[in-house]
């Protein structure tokens, strides 16, 4: 584990500086199946990093290392220049690295405060168990919302009863509760309509502003990719195939690049 | 994405009819079928009315509202438990063998038979949760062993008489005159503390509170409420202890479940437990929580089922099989919405299924109407409950909760 009193000032930094993350040369097998091969990639401060790669490339299991699911079989994983050893996700929440995964693991039932703190609810104690305080968390919700930009979304209806674009939204909300350093989203479009995903676009934006790294991992190559992303690593079984600075590419180059075609090339330098 | 960017305070909005009816007014329609079922049989029979019948009609239901109470705990996280009834009658047996064979007095025999209910209800949920057994099949499966538990409790005569032993007292003590609404009172003081307290933590956090929605309102509702039922018992004998009893649990159910973070994690649980495993909830402990307070529940209106009957039998727990008391507890829980499908419901709605069911029961035997009509009838109101619900989900496009 790293030195948590760090503040976080400290990582509002221009990328190019240590990154927050930096994994070199990962390796997992799953038994015989060789999964990641000697795959890379760094998150920098204020950044959003697009993980793209064709069905089975490892994207998934990249990300999963990076959010402690899965151990690397080799290779060296560093938080902010120093080598740590993340074994499970609490490990990870620890450093200050949520995941928003793509099921959202919401409770629709539940409103959008309830969902925020599932699990982690600010409590005093009463006669018959530990009684909620709601004020507290709606106070601590509102302020995170309006971070987010989510300042009219409501607090008060059922998830369950709002959109998936609004959902997704609250799930982005819940990992950034607890002011992490770095944010993973595996596939947040997917279940998307175009104006929904570029809300999401968006709100990425304004954490990345904030100082956050956030990684996606997404199939939406043209719209999302493209337009809301800062960095773009291609995998292609398991390995890193090219590496582009968004502005400078197209989807097809990148698409192109994912199914192996001769153009990867590292446009990124 | 120009709205998302304007950061003033969320207002409180107008809400629609539907989104009324989706949430805050989910429990009108039973409401509403409730007073139209009083007026039809009002005008059947001119006794209905009277706070006699009012009475007995309160008191007729507890038994099976009570249960309702605590089967919801246990439908609220997505699980079912079909050996209640059978908890009910075996823990009741137990407890008047304690009684009468060992001497025991009731204020002992009470609270262990409600701890045995607690502990096989317990027993189930650890079956569920770790051996993965369906709750439907485990409970089925334990509801018949304990029917064949109880039989052997009982002596050759079938029957424990409890007559004459305390017990019977808790059916027969009423509370009256000015002492029924010192009960009153103190249950709206109780109420009005919370509400005002909730208030006050939003005041201090900085939040604004609707004051005639969030404070005025509810406490005035449940003055009026409360004071109607008191005026109406009063005229007869007294608030019956067993009434107190359930208006207590009603209340105590009500706060663990709006209020608590262990209710919080009931409904959680039932609509996702795979987001609240996730969220560091243990789901094992929460369903055996659920259960128990199911089986201790149960035990309970078992009981109370036998001081009003004055001893147990064969047929105390609804009979072999759980009979109508299982099948009516399960029924009063979901007519008043709760949900089968976990996650929904709320603690009034043990009350209104049970008035409902004992509405029907005391006015078609006013009517002097068959036993057989009234299952009809019971079991058609049940269908119909939920499908207006249905509709409701339907034309307001709200899944509901
Ligand atoms: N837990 C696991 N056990 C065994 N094999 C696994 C496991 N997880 C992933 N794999 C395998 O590793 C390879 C990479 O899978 P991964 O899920 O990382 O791909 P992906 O790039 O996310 O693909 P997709 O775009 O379909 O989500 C696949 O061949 C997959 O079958
Ligand atoms: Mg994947």
């Amino acid at each position: 584990m790293t030195d948590m009193s760090a503040g976080r000032e400290r990582h509002v930094q221009a990328s190019g500086a240590v990154p927050l993350i930096s994994m070199r040369n990962i390796h997992k097998k799953f038994g015989s199946l060789h999964a990641l091969r000697g795959a890379s990639i760094d998150v920098h401060a204020g950044e959003v990093v697009a993980l793209v790669g064709d069905n089975g490339a490892g994207k998934s299991t990249m990300v999963k290392v990076m959010a402690g699911v899965h151990m690397a079989t080799s290779g060296d994983y560093e938080f902010e220049g120093k080598p740590v050893r993340i074994t499970s996700p609490t490990d990870a929440n620890a450093l200050g690295i949520q995941t928003v995964y793509q099921d959202l693991a919401l409770c629709s039932n539940l409103d959008a405060v309830q969902n925020l703190f599932l699990g982690r609810e600010l409590t005093g104690s009463s006669l018959f168990g530990r009684r909620i305080q709601r004020a507290e968390c709606e106070v601590k919700a509102r302020e995170v919302l309006k971070r987010m930009r989510l300042g009219n979304l409501s607090l008060t209806r059922p998830v369950g009863a709002m959109s998936g674009g609004q959902r997704q939204n609250i799930a982005i909300a819940r990992s950034i509760l607890w002011t992490p350093k770095v944010v993973i989203l595996d596939e947040p479009t997917a279940a998307l309509s175009h104006s929904a995903a570029e809300q999401v676009g968006d709100l990425i934006r304004t954490l990345a502003d904030q100082g956050l790294g956030i990684v996606v991992v997404s199939h939406d190559i043209h719209n999302f990719v493209v337009n809301a992303t800062d960095r773009i690593e291609v995998m292609r079984l398991g390995a890193n195939a090219a590496s582009f600075r968004t502005g400078d590419v197209t989807g097809e180059q990148v698409v192109n690049a994912m199914v192996g075609g001769n153009e990867g090339v590292n446009l990124a330098g | 994405m120009a709205e998302a960017i304007t950061s003033a305070p969320p207002l409180v909005r107008r809400r629609s009819i539907g989104d009324l009816l989706a949430r805050d007014l989910r429990a009108l329609p039973i409401v509403i079928g409730l007073i139209a079922l009083w007026i039809f049989f009002a005008v059947q029979s001119d006794v209905f009315l009277t706070a006699r019948n009012l009475s007995n009609l309160l008191v007729q239901s507890t038994v099976v509202g009570i249960m309702a109470l605590g089967i919801m705990f246990v439908l609220l996280v997505k699980e079912i438990d079909l050996s209640v009834a059978a908890i009910n009658g075996v823990t009741s047996v137990f407890m008047a063998k304690l009684i009468v064979e060992a001497g025991v007095t009731p204020w002992v025999a009470v609270p262990i038979a409600i701890a045995l209910g607690a502990f096989i209800g317990s027993l189930s949920a650890r079956w569920v949760t770790y051996v993965g057994v369906p709750s439907f099949v485990v409970t089925l499966g334990l509801g018949l062993a304990l029917n064949g538990l109880q039989l052997i409790l009982l002596p050759a005569t079938a029957r424990y008489s409890l007559n004459g032993t305390g017990l019977e007292q808790i059916a027969l003590i009423n509370i009256d005159g000015i002492w029924a609404w010192v009960v009153l009172a103190i249950g709206i003081l109780s109420f009005a503390g919370l509400v005002f307290s909730e208030a006050a933590s939003r005041t201090r956090a900085g939040l604004e509170t609707p004051m005639m929605r969030a404070v005025v309102l509810p406490i005035a509702a449940a003055t009026l409420f409360g004071a109607i039922v008191v005026a109406i018992l009063s005229a007869h004998k007294g608030i019956p202890l067993i009434v107190l009893i359930f208006g207590i649990l009603l209340g105590l159910g009500g706060y663990i479940l709006k209020q608590t973070q262990f209710g919080l994690y009931l409904y959680a649980v039932g609509n996702n437990d795979e987001a609240a495993r996730r969220s560091g909830i243990k789901v094992h402990r929460i369903k055996m929580a659920a259960f128990a307070i199911a089986g201790g529940v149960a035990a309970l209106a078992g009981v109370i089922a036998a001081s009003r009957t004055l001893g147990v039998g064969v047929f105390s727990g609804g009979g072999v099989g759980g009979g109508t008391l299982l099948l009516e507890s399960i029924a009063a829980a979901v007519i008043g919405g709760v949900s089968l499908f976990g996650g929904r419901g709320s603690i009034h709605a043990s009350l209104l299924g049970a008035l409902v069911i004992g509405t029907v029961s005391n006015g078609l035997n006013l009517m002097g109407v068959e036993n057989e009509i009234r299952l009809i009838v019971t079991g058609l109101l049940l269908v119909l409950a939920v499908s207006i619900d249905k509709l409701i989900e339907k034309a307001t496009g709200q899944q509901s909760f």
